[in-house]
């Protein structure tokens, strides 16, 4: 039982890491109508600002790093978006999945060539800080509750600023017609690149936690989780917030619980099958809204 | 006209077949070593291994060992007379880039090979080197099929299957554990390697192996069911034949999740773990079978370590100890075949088949211990095993556990 329950609170450990990482892909989906492949190697970028900044000074305090992986991830992103794929904007959506995978292996390979392929230890002082909780013979490790709290509190409030905001309601209109969106005077590029930076900065924050919970990063430390957390948006219906929240979790307790209890060689292969189960059942995912194509 | 063509054609591509199979008949063996202009022979040894990439600290290990026993015996005149000269390529670790090395080093003169530095690129080689007739002495090169088929390639190290005996035996015999976990890669040779092994020999040592936890290049990133699963079966000491990279991730999250009070045993491929980013934390207690320890009180060790912690600022690796007993096995085994570069009286003639025979007569005191060779090219030594206590990897002995 305890082990049952321990591979329960893995699962959840992991399955928050993805929903944060599906949060990201989601909102940039549901708004600018395009999957953004390079976002998991903004994670990536992420994770080495937060170590590049500690590496600076013995006494800068976590915290700093976390702020300063922020804002470099927001400005990449929104830089991207800017270079990469607002001159794509009337292209067909090939063309612009295409060049995300290129300003994926880009990120990757510029990476490799800073920092090189080894790989980095991840430390950050404020988790030290944070001990573990003992639930019986059940440990639940600080990263994981804080992780879990913080992924449902960026859901909350990403559901209110959509819902209940100016900026929200125009990204409402640009995910839905961007012609129309713009003749009731709404700047689509300005929507568009506010939504790349609130992606990003969310893939900044996944950074942390991956980090913290993993304690290593390399270069490709981001392209499996991004398709992990892409396939957890696919799940939860994509484009939906509560929806990658979701299948996030699920994801990754599914993973965790394949992996303990059937073979760490399939837990991946049993992953992408229930995601094809559900595709088949359920095309738009959990909790997709069915979307009837305008002609 | 076109029909002229057409059997031109065909007779240009039997041509080219009938030359393709020729080349692969002959036996294109190596000259002996040349005299050089100054009257002196000069012996190219060439290293292939991986300088950069994540495998960078093996490859460098083992170079930065070997030139520093080239420079010893250069130093004190060469071996009767042969001055040696080290040509290390760099392999990034990939077996296809190692036979370009390997090509390259024999375009630039080389006449004994020290293989690669790890098992795969080692293999890609030992088929080339056989048709070459060349010496080939792999310092790290562990696996099995490595120097398998080829009579002319021995080892320095202790081949996979022998760590996993020999890890079973040590266990055991220090009285470590009574129920031992396995944790291993199980895409990779070297691990699946020593697990087998390890296993069978385990059963004999009546060491009960209550849970086997493994993991693929793809999953090396979260162990944490793994780390639970380990800790549900009540195992004392864990086993771990895998490489320095996934072993720091594995320990790092073993203290993070609650896997204390299990000793940690690993071989050859967590050697230089310490260069990993863990916390001399997370490796407290950890036991690494080698049969070197820098710490040894042995005057060539002794010797050994401070040449080299003065020439690169840390301590050797078994890896670096592997290196620079390679070449002296080479020194020795020039002294046996009876070879001298002394000025008038240069004698190398039939320099391979000398060398190769000498190898399974010379016995060598070396600093990973005495060692002779078997005719498949096995290494005959003994084993110990370090503990890492504050960060430093010293010997064990069984007086300071417990």
């Amino acid at each position: 039982m305890t082990e049952f329950i321990q591979t329960l609170v893995s699962g959840l450990s992991l399955g928050s890491i993805y929903a944060l990482i599906a949060l990201g892909y989601t909102m940039v989906y549901g708004i600018a109508k395009m999957l953004n492949f390079a976002h998991g190697d903004i994670i990536m970028v992420g994770a080495y600002s937060v170590i590049s900044t500690v590496a600076l000074s013995t006494n800068i305090p976590g915290i700093v790093a976390v702020v300063v992986s922020i804002v470099v991830c927001a400005v990449l992103g929104v830089t991207i978006e800017f270079l990469a794929y607002r001159p794509l904007r009337k292209a067909p959506s090939l063309s612009v999945l295409i060049t995300a995978i290129g300003v994926s292996y880009l990120l990757q390979n510029l990476a490799l060539l800073i920092f090189g392929s080894q790989q980095k230890s991840f430390h950050l002082d404020f988790f030290d800080a944070i001990k573990p909780i003992y639930i019986g013979d059940v440990l639940i490790n600080g990263i994981t509750l804080i992780t879990l709290v913080v992924t449902i509190l960026i859901m909350i409030a990403l559901t209110i600023f959509i819902n209940g905001t100016r900026m929200g309601k125009a990204m409402r209109a640009v995910s839905e017609d961007k012609e129309a969106a713009e003749l009731m005077g709404i700047s689509v590029n300005k929507t568009i690149t506010v939504t790349f930076a609130i992606g990003s900065i969310l893939a900044a924050v996944a950074s942390v936690f991956y980090g913290g919970a993993y304690k290593y990063i390399k270069p490709t430390t981001g392209s499996m989780p991004g398709i992990k957390a892409f396939t957890a948006a696919v799940f939860g219906g994509i484009g939906s917030i509560p929806g990658a929240m979701l299948g996030g979790v699920l994801l990754g307790v599914i993973e965790q619980f394949a992996k303990a209890y059937i073979s760490t060689l399939w837990s991946d292969a049993i992953v992408f099958l229930v995601l094809v189960i559900v595709l088949v059942v359920k095309p738009t995912g959990l909790l997709g809204k069915k979307i009837s194509e305008k002609v | 006209m076109k029909k002229f063509f057409k059997l031109l054609a065909l007779t240009l591509v039997a041509v080219m077949a009938l030359a393709s199979l020729a080349a692969c008949g002959g036996s294109s063996s190596l000259s002996d070593p040349a005299v050089g202009a100054d009257g002196k022979v000069t012996l190219v040894i060439g290293g292939i291994g991986p300088l950069t990439g994540p495998y960078a600290n093996y490859g460098l290990s083992v170079k930065n060992g070997c030139q520093i026993a080239v420079d010893e015996i250069n130093a004190a005149g060469g071996v009767n007379g042969i001055m040696l000269k080290l040509q290390f390529e760099d392999s990034q670790g990939d077996p296809e880039e190692a036979v370009n090395a390997y090509g390259k080093l024999i375009d630039d003169g080389m006449r004994v090979s020290l293989g690669g530095v790890l098992s795969g690129e080692t293999a890609s080689i030992v088929a080339a080197a056989k048709k070459d007739g060349i010496l080939l002495l792999t310092p790290s090169g562990s696996a099995l099929n490595a120097i398998a088929g080829n009579d002319n390639a021995f080892r320095v190290c202790f081949n996979d299957p022998q760590q996993g005996t020999i890890s079973a035996n040590f266990i055991a015999d220090n009285q470590l554990a009574t129920k031992v976990a396995v944790f291993y890669q199980s895409d990779i040779d070297y691990s699946n390697g020593l697990y087998e092994t390890f296993k069978t020999q385990a059963a004999t040592r009546n060491l009960e192996i209550v849970t086997t936890q493994t993991f693929t290049k793809d999953s090396a990133t979260d162990f944490s069911t793994q780390i639970n699963a380990i800790k549900a079966s009540g195992a004392d000491l864990v086993f771990i034949p895998i490489y320095a990279d996934e072993a720091a991730v594995f320990l790092s999250q073993a203290k993070a999740n609650g896997l204390n009070n299990v000793t940690f045993f690993g071989c050859d491929g967590i050697d230089g773990i310490l260069t990993k980013g863990v916390t001399n934390e997370d490796v407290e207690g950890m036991m690494m079978l080698t049969p070197f320890a820098a710490d040894s009180p042995e005057a060539d060790v002794q010797k050994f370590v401070s040449a080299y912690t003065t020439a690169h600022g840390s301590a050797p690796d078994q890896f670096a100890a592997d290196g620079y007993d390679a070449i002296y096995i080479i020194a020795a085994a020039m002294k046996q075949a009876g070879f001298s570069g002394e000025a008038g009286k240069v004698d190398v003639a039939n320099f391979q088949k000398r060398l190769v025979e000498a190898m399974t007569k010379i016995e060598v005191d070396g600093v990973t211990g005495n060692m002779t060779w078997t005719a498949d090219g096995e290494t005959v030594k003994n084993a110990m095993a370090l503990v890492y206590r504050d960060g430093v990897a010293v010997a064990y002995s069984s007086d300071d556990e417990k």
